[in-house]
């Protein structure tokens, strides 16, 4: 079994699968950001995304600027075959972890 | 339309911080989102703080493992020097401690090596340090204006303290350079041991500003001339 994955890099990963040919680092951060109801720093998306390149879970190439970056590339990831086993592992740890529970949990008094 | 531009010095700072195969594409989706959102929703000042925010975020999650350890060895010292004994003794061989402090030049030198191989620019491992030296004091200063007074009211009751303060505020009064000699001999305890504590942080700064430039410089060089894979990034141009 690959390293277990953290929520914010299933949270990243994900939004790349989701953003699919768009995953660029912007995007990313923005998708991040939605799913997670919060501002998300660019630097902790950026970190995450070297660690899961490094890890050999997701790969990236440059692509054109745009006039708004003033020419510079956009980096764009795709989540590599070891990413998706990575996400699907972490999907069943999840749903073995909350088997036979129904969500969301009732308080007790 | 001339489009809006975060603040000059923040970015040149991010330009310097990143490590190269990360530059381009990081610089720009900072760029992208300062002028398609943050300018639109929040106005330009907050913008500006918005960015200035990030380059920090940048800096402090690639260098804060070197931040704790010297501040870290610097709270845990004081905290031991305070507490001692009744009989004056400290607890814990702070000498060994001090040691241990003084070792902040060699954890510079990381740092500067660790951020020139990382950005593959010297200057990077410079900024690298510069930055976590003054991260490091502001740390140390806010740590020491904190707990002046807890810690005074604490050792104002033992002997060693009482000691060093009287000998302090009796101490000779050879005239200063300038003509200014802050002892008193009725200076109170608290106003000894705040009087001191500016000139620590005076001379803590001074000193720590020395070593982070000399360990810095060296670690810099030493880390561009230390080769570096680019971070396992696959380099393929679209």
């Amino acid at each position: 079994m690959a390293d277990v994955l953290g929520a914010f890099e299933q949270a990243v990963l994900l939004s790349i699968v989701r953003l699919d040919a768009e995953a660029y680092g912007r995007a990313v951060v923005r998708e991040v950001s939605a799913r997670l109801e919060r501002d998300v720093a660019a630097g902790a998306v950026q970190a995450t995304l070297e660690r899961l390149e490094r890890k050999g879970l997701v790969r990236s190439r440059l692509g054109a600027g745009t006039p708004v970056r003033n020419g510079r590339a956009r980096r764009f990831y795709t989540v590599l075959p070891e990413g998706r086993k990575a996400l699907n592992e972490a999907s069943a740890m999840h749903d073995a972890i909350w088997s036979g529970l129904t969500w969301p949990l009732k308080a007790r008094t | 339309m001339t489009m809006p531009n975060p603040p000059v010095l923040p970015q040149a700072l991010l330009h310097v911080l990143l490590p190269v195969e990360r530059r381009e594409s990081v610089v720009g989706d900072l760029l992208e989102e300062y002028r398609d959102t943050r300018v639109l929703s929040m106005g330009r000042f907050r913008a500006n703080l918005w960015y200035w925010q990030q380059v920090f975020g940048f800096w402090l999650r690639d260098y804060w493992g070197f931040v704790l350890p010297v501040f870290g060895l610097f709270a845990l010292r004081d905290v031991l020097s305070v507490f001692r004994s009744p009989s004056g003794h400290p607890y814990f061989n702070v000498e060994f401690l001090f040691g241990l402090v003084t070792m902040s030049p060699f954890v510079f030198l990381l740092t500067g090596a660790y951020g020139s191989w990382r950005t593959r620019r010297w200057a990077g491992g410079i900024l690298a340090t510069l930055a976590t030296f003054i991260a490091v004091w502001l740390l140390i200063t806010a740590w020491w204006n904190t707990t002046l007074y807890p810690f005074a009211l604490i050792q104002q009751s033992n002997p060693y303290w009482i000691q060093a303060w009287q000998g302090s505020i009796h101490g000779a009064h050879a005239p200063s350079l300038f003509g200014f000699n802050p002892k008193s001999p009725s200076e109170s305890f608290l106003r000894w041991a705040f009087r001191e504590n500016v000139a620590a942080q005076i001379v803590v700064a001074a000193s720590m500003l020395g070593m982070a430039i000399v360990g810095g410089g060296i670690g810099s060089v030493l880390g561009r001339m230390t080769p570096r894979r680019p971070g396992g990034y696959t380099q393929v141009h679209g």
